[in-house]
């Protein structure tokens, strides 16, 4: 074993680290699992969940410095530390919230740093639990003391996480003094971190919002305001505005309908002209029956008993294609779109408008 | 109908001819299973000679298309007739198969 030049009080809390050290390793694995388990189980993203052991030459250091802090090496809580590093500032508070229904907190040795600062101050802004596991989640006679010794968890953002890491490689656990300049630098990059991390909450909360604003509307049937994009048109699609047109064709030759996505016909759609859900439903009334007419006259005289719940969507678009004077150029553009560009989509164009010609649809 | 299948480089080649109807089908459905079981990879249904497709040999097909979906695999359609091409469109079928010209 190393000899790190320790006082006796030094050596004997390292003994008694080393001793620890099996438990410890069962603690980070049980540790990660539960909180793991518990951000996957409320749907919560994070950029990393990661834990680590107290290397013994770190370890060392500590006590060379401050190890009479310690009475014995039970009360050094950051022999085990996990960290949970999230994308938004708002889920620090989630995370933490997690962290005390699932941990026994102690609350003595806690530590919120971001309450630390005083008005003109930035810097390390993180939350720091004191924990143990309790035993109603984890419980093993063999190594009682995982209920007992205490474990550091950390929670910060992804660019506190890049602060404190930058800043912790620059000097300030090398025991070497930064010249105020570059702290004061630190400090600056700190606190333009911080406005970041309140501005991506703040995005955050304003697309959420937008998103419940649109879906209540949608909702109730005021889609007429409601711009066409990939949220607004999904809601709509919920609603399953072309299901009736389906049923009416599929009901030709009693065919089954094979549920699809819809939605890589949005840009189609836009491509129409269409920019609000208004528009969209313009179209399925001003279209429908003509849409209904061309598949009748393809269906009808087939006994083909499937179809995709893509059909009315599609027939919809050749309609609306045709009516604003696209022609066969039109036709091959949304073909293209629909399975990529061929030459192929050019012959098919043209025996679809001549079907549409037939049915005077042009 | 006759279905053969053989491993290329990156998966497995189908080739499909003669007319995939409902008669056919039976078997057909007996026949793909090689492509069933090996849906991770990329499979390529050849249908330059494949005169016909009914309803039965649609499902087959959406059949292979969601056994790909599920593994990680992929279904590439080549050489399909001017005809069938008329069929995957007007069932809605189109864009679900990645069809190539050759």
């Amino acid at each position: 074993m190393e000899d790190y030049g320790l006082d006796l009080h030094g050596s004997i809390l390292l003994d008694e680290y080393r001793q620890m050290c099996p438990a410890l390793e069962k603690m980070k694995e049980i540790a990660l699992s539960i909180i793991r388990g518990d951000i996957a189980a409320k749907k919560l993203m994070v950029t990393a969940t990661e834990a680590r052991v107290k290397e013994e030459r770190s370890l060392a250091g500590k006590l060379e410095l401050k190890g009479n802090k310690y009475a014995t090496a039970r009360d050094i809580t950051d022999l085990l530390g996990v960290r949970v590093i999230t994308f938004y500032s708002d889920d620090v508070e989630k995370i933490a919230a997690m962290a005390e229904n699932l941990f026994e907190i102690d609350r003595e040795n806690s530590v919120d740093k971001r309450k630390m600062h005083q008005l003109d101050s930035f810097g390390y802004n993180s939350l720091h639990y004191i924990c143990r596991i309790p035993k109603r989640l984890y419980q093993d006679p063999d190594f009682p003391e995982i209920n007992e010794i205490r474990f550091e968890l950390q929670i910060r953002t992804s660019l506190q996480h890049v602060w404190a890491t930058l800043y912790h490689d620059s000097g300030y656990k090398s025991g070497v003094e930064i010249p105020k300049e570059y702290l004061r630098q630190m400090n600056r990059l700190a606190g333009m971190l911080e406005l970041a991390d309140e501005q991506f909450c703040l995005i955050r909360n304003g697309i959420t919002d937008y998103r419940r604003r649109v879906q209540a509307l949608v909702a109730d049937g005021r889609i007429e305001e409601v711009a066409l994009d990939g949220d607004t048109f999904k809601s709509y699609l919920a609603l399953q505005p072309f299901d009736a047109l389906n049923h009416r064709i599929a009901a030709l030759n009693q065919a089954e309908i094979q549920e699809v996505s819809l939605q890589h016909y949005l840009p189609i759609l836009k491509d129409l002209g269409m920019n609000t859900l208004g528009d969209v439903a313009k179209m399925v009334r001003e279209c429908r029956e003509d849409a209904f007419r061309l598949a009748s006259y393809q269906l009808g005289a087939t006994d083909i008993d499937i179809i995709t719940s893509a059909v009315a969507l599609q027939n919809l678009c050749i309609v609306a294609i045709l009516r604003r004077g696209g022609g066969k150029p039109g036709l091959k553009a949304l073909f293209d779109h629909l399975n990529g560009v061929s030459e192929s989509n050019e012959s098919l164009a043209q025996i679809i408008y001549s079907q549409a010609e037939t049915l005077n649809l042009i | 109908m006759e279905i053969t299948i053989k491993e290329n480089g990156t998966g497995l080649l189908c080739t499909l001819a003669g007319r995939l109807d409902t008669p056919a089908s039976l078997q057909a459905s007996k026949d793909i299973q090689p492509l069933l079981d090996n849906a991770d990879k990329e499979i390529v249904l050849d249908c330059s000679d494949l005169e016909y497709i009914s309803s039965s040999g649609l499902r087959i097909l959406l059949g292979i298309r969601k056994e790909t979906a599920r593994k990680g695999g992929k279904v590439i359609i080549k050489n399909i007739r001017e005809e069938i091409r008329q069929v995957f469109l007007m069932t809605g079928f189109y864009n679900l198969f990645e069809i190539q010209d050759s």
